[in-house]
């Protein structure tokens, strides 16, 4: 038995560390923690502030998912205020929601999942004009030939392909041997190149996924137009309660949004859609489909067991969300809880998540039991409109509280907290949302709209691809990365769903993005509290706001990789980091690449993560050394 | 800095051929002792350039400056990462994990003592000897301090590096602090904002690349380059403000019209920065553009700066002796004419759209 440390584990948002028991002779993991190592403590600053600024605070819990919380954040305002936005600023909303679902996925599987797959050393072995050819094959076998509605389409040709010529990769294999010989490894100095898994594919893979590392690399940033157009920027674009900023006008010269501006958006959005078509769901069901072929249908955990969603893309402005209203406007309904996905959808149990379920304190709640908090009531889980909790650092099992060596499992060992859904653990994500459409569709529970259409023929077209039952390659590590790559597709096609519905209103003669009536606080009610919900691209994400007078009284926000990364619960048994590695088999017990690859799947974001809120707004003991602090 | 030149490279500079550098390769060969097959290794050897090795480490942040960073369109980020420097430590890009990363890390900083440069992005907290924010098993604290001991230059990527950012917010829970709060004695380069943009944290390295040395710096220790002016003076919508031409409520005839933010709360006339020169996204849009008051989000404590929506207290309107509250009661001259023109054209506007609110348009009469 062996105890192994990975920390920091890189090429994730944030600081997280894992640590694992091997069985050498077998190579499998007898038990794995997962600790989030930092907490910045976002909400406590929330307190007391203007709920008009709080999107633009808890925007900064991530910048990768860099809009998410913002989104969040203003739902929740907008639902405890009553505000209901207009037309536009809900179009708008989406697309931006969509472009960073599509960005944030194609982004992770080149920059910050592809080299546990693909090495530039074995890269440097491939030839050139095979690997040209195996781009041809490629493409043929592997695109997904499905697509969403388009109204307006006015993209001429396809303009962004793979290269697929022998100089192409000639060129980009002579780059790779200059960085190799140079001795300056740089971004790909020092890891494990020599573990067995990176023979598992030819070399010729290798190379074009590196060459397509690099492209997307330069390409990436295209995709983000409808941030920069309707928010200003990214990351971080602007936002405001009760719509967005940027105003429409035909008539003006200098309006933020104009026939021009929306040309651009347009663009963007048909790059998104050429490169997750032609680049990222080819490259990613080649690799995956060989992973499969050879065998490779472990780290699913609790995918198998219980996954949950909370939909989101309204088509429409909503009324509200603790109304119910919110869920019956859905475009992409994967609000639920599905259970025993693994065992086959016969066997699959579907349990409903709307509307007053997310201020039920029975249904969703977060534990203390193994992080650095304390609950007032010891082992009473307690609703995000009544999170207390205090900072209980208790340091490592052994080491010092400053130089750790081992956590302790047994103890309080992270700084997330334990969200549970009825007391249980739930994974969540683009895996579980696909799960549940999938259940959902399938099982008749829902007549489906274009979008829950799409995903399920996507999960029945890669089905047939690998020659497996859904049940049997969704819920593993490959799987969980596959399915990113749907939804990347998807999303790309809602984006240009609703940029068609937005330019057809503003035809309408509608152009308002902004409801004001309820911009002062003197026409706020005494006490307001609102839930928030988004899909985010790592996940179920929800934020939970109290007003009182004006000002944010109680902030709380349960986040996806709080749900994936939480630390186990003697109850409710592992939450889905832990269980995934647990169902991981490790070859080389001091190079886990294989948890690598596992823990990478989920697209790890631990800033999110890591967060507490004092609802009696209790003294944190602080001494402020800080001279621009203003006590 | 050292120089980085390759062999090759100086005498290129020097103008000597291709020919005496390869004789000169052969007499090296010779004198190192090596068979005179050993002779392209030693002719590549001395055709390689060192590129200035970088060491990005990572406190109380959000990544965004990372995203930033990748989203540079000239240089590009693969241009800058593969060809100018040498990222040998970075948790967001490095392919490798856990202890070979670490162990790495120490070898760069051995290797490289003195000569590499420090990129860090992030708030320092201090709270409990640094145990809210602990990468390796150790604290960023410790790490950061390790690794500024051998840095020829540290830059401090965004808000949280430069000036603590949203963790130091009030409260400051964790007790965050700049990097330049924590070491000293080091030239350091402050690249703030939040997140800064993207070609002005690329264009740092560039100019190092181009020219072999930090940018000029303010007193601020911020590229004069990028954050010599104030947003508000490289406002397009400038103009509108010298006119006392206001948007009063978002979404209003004003917002549509594109006319200063000032009264929605714009920070433009304290910010310094390169949004209103630069824009985002290679020219494209920021936030003021884009119809959004400006945060101000590259200056220190911009958190705490009262609510995002109120306005900045006096800042007076040029031409008059009164500030924005004053203007369209006091008889402003030509920017009365322009206020009324617009009014006018506004109010055609309402008529044509009666879904639209009610809009509060100040003309002389107001």
């Amino acid at each position: 038995m062996k105890r192994i440390v990975v920390d920091p584990i890189t090429r994730i948002e944030g600081h997280l560390r894992v640590e694992l028991k091997i069985d050498e002779a077998t190579g499998k993991v007898q038990d794995a923690l997962s600790s989030g190592t930092a907490w910045r403590g976002i909400e406590l600053i929330l307190k007391d502030r203007d709920p008009r600024d709080a999107w633009a605070f808890v925007q900064r819990i991530c910048g990768v998912c860099t809009t998410v919380h913002a989104l969040a954040s203003l739902r929740s305002v907008e639902d405890a205020l009553g505000i209901e936005i207009p037309k536009n600023a809900n179009y708008m909303r989406n697309i931006m929601n969509a472009t960073q679902t599509a960005q944030d996925h194609l982004v992770h599987f080149y920059h910050l999942h592809a080299l546990d797959w693909v090495s530039p050393v074995e890269a440097l072995k491939a030839d050139p004009a095979a690997t040209a050819a195996l781009q041809n094959v490629v493409l043929e076998k592997y695109a997904l030939p499905l697509s969403g509605p388009m109204d307006f389409n006015f993209d001429a040709y396809p303009k962004d392909f793979p290269k697929a010529t022998t100089a192409y990769y000639k060129a980009v294999q002579g780059k790779v041997k200059q960085i190799v010989e140079s001795g300056q490894l740089g971004i790909f100095a020092a890891h494990w190149w020599d573990h067995p898994d990176y023979q598992l594919l030819p070399p010729e893979v290798h190379l074009m996924a590196v060459g397509h590392y690099l492209n997307m690399l330069d390409r990436q940033r295209e995709l983000v137009g409808s941030h920069v157009v309707f928010g200003g920027k990214n990351p971080h674009p602007h936002y405001i309660v009760g719509g967005m900023p940027c105003s429409i006008s035909m008539n003006d010269m200098n309006a933020p949004v104009n026939s021009e501006r929306l040309a651009v958006v347009d663009q963007s959005i048909m790059l998104a859609i050429n490169l997750v078509n032609y680049f990222y769901l080819p490259d990613l069901l080649a690799i995956g489909h060989m992973y499969v072929q050879k065998g490779y249908v472990d780290g699913g955990g609790l995918a198998k067991e219980r996954v949950l969603g909370y939909g989101d893309f309204p088509d429409e402005p909503y009324t509200g969300i603790a109304n119910g209203d919110y869920h019956k406007k859905l475009l992409f309904r994967c609000n639920g809880v599905v259970e025993n996905f693994g065992k086959g959808l016969e066997a699959a149990v579907y349990h409903e998540l709307a509307g007053k379920d997310y201020a039920d304190p029975a249904i969703l709640a977060e534990g203390v039991e193994h992080s650095w908090y304390t609950y007032p009531q010891a082992g009473k889980d307690l609703h995000p409109w009544d999170g207390v909790t205090a900072q209980n650092f208790t340091g490592p099992k052994e080491g010092s509280k400053t130089e750790w060596k081992y956590l302790d499992e047994s103890g309080k060992y992270s700084w997330l907290k334990t969200p549970k859904w009825k007391g249980k653990m739930a994974e969540v994500g683009p895996l579980a949302r696909y799960i549940v459409i999938y259940t959902k569709v399938k099982k008749g529970v829902i007549k489906p709209t274009w979008a829950e259409k799409m995903a399920v023929d996507q999960i029945d077209a890669v089905s047939k691809v690998l020659g497996l039952p859904p049940e049997v390659w969704m819920p593993t590590m490959v799987g969980r990365t596959a399915i990113r790559g749907l939804e990347a597709q998807l999303n790309a096609y809602i984006n240009k769903y609703y940029f068609d519905k937005l330019v057809k209103n503003i035809r309408s003669g509608d152009t308002a993005v902004a409801n004001t009536v309820k911009w002062e606080p003197s026409s706020w009610a005494k006490t307001a509290k609102g839930v928030g919900l988004h899909e985010a691209p790592r996940g179920a994400l929800g934020h939970w706001v109290v007003i009182k007078d004006g000002k944010i009284d109680n902030y709380q926000a349960i986040v996806p990789s709080t749900w994936n990364a939480c630390p186990r619960d003697s109850k409710a048994g592992y939450g889905a980091y832990e269980a995934s590695m647990i169902d991981t088999k490790v070859k080389v017990a001091d190079k886990p690449l294989e948890i690598l690859k596992t823990i990478h799947s989920f697209d790890p974001c631990l800033a999110c993560a890591t967060h507490l809120y004092d609802a009696e707004g209790k003294e944190v003991g602080v001494v402020h050394t800080d001279p621009y602090f203003k006590g | 800095m050292e120089n980085n030149d390759s062999m090759w490279a100086l005498f290129q500079k020097r103008g000597v051929s291709r020919r005496s550098f390869l004789k000169t390769c052969a007499v090296v060969t010779g004198m190192l002792g090596l068979a005179p097959s050993m002779l392209p290794e030693v002719v590549a050897a001395a055709e390689k350039k060192t590129l200035p090795p970088v060491i990005w480490l990572h406190g109380h942040e959000c990544t965004g400056c990372d995203e930033s960073f990748i989203r540079s369109q000239s240089p590009l980020a693969s241009d800058v990462v593969l060809n100018m420097i040498s990222l040998e430590y970075s948790d967001t890009l490095s392919a490798a994990a856990g202890e070979a990363f670490e162990h790495h890390l120490k070898d760069v900083m051995k290797k490289y003592a003195g000569q590499y440069i420090l990129a860090v992005e992030g708030g320092v907290p201090l709270a409990d000897n640094g145990i809210h924010c602990m990468a390796g098993g150790r604290t960023f604290l410790t790490a950061l301090k390790e690794a500024a001991a051998g840095a020829a230059a540290i830059i401090e990527y965004g808000s949280c590096a430069a000036w603590g950012g949203v963790q130091a917010a009030k409260p400051n829970p964790t007790k965050s602090v700049a990097v330049s709060d924590v070491i000293t004695g080091k030239p350091i380069v402050k690249v703030p904002g939040c997140p800064p943009i993207p070609e002005v944290m690329t264009a740092v390295v560039m100019h190092f690349a181009l020219f072999g040395q930090l940018p000029p710096l303010d007193a601020q220790g911020r590229p004069k380059q990028f954050y010599g002016n104030r947003i508000h003076d490289t406002c397009y919508r400038r103009p509108f403000f010298d006119s006392g031409m206001f948007v009063e409520k978002f979404d209003d005839a004003g917002a549509k019209a594109g006319w200063c933010l000032y009264k929605v709360g714009c920070r433009g006339p304290v910010a310094y920065n390169s949004c209103g020169n630069m824009r985002w996204w290679n020219g494209l849009s920021y936030p003021i553009q884009s119809g959004a008051p400006c945060f101000g989000c590259a200056s220190n404590n911009f958190w705490d700066n009262g609510p995002f929506y109120e306005r900045l207290p006096n800042i007076p309107v040029p031409g008059t002796i009164a500030d924005a509250d004053k203007v369209g009661m006091v008889a402003a001259g030509a920017a009365v004419v322009g206020v009324v023109a617009h009014g006018a054209l506004s109010a055609m506007q309402k008529s044509k759209q009666a879904k639209q609110q009610d809009t509060d348009v100040r003309g002389p009469e107001a």
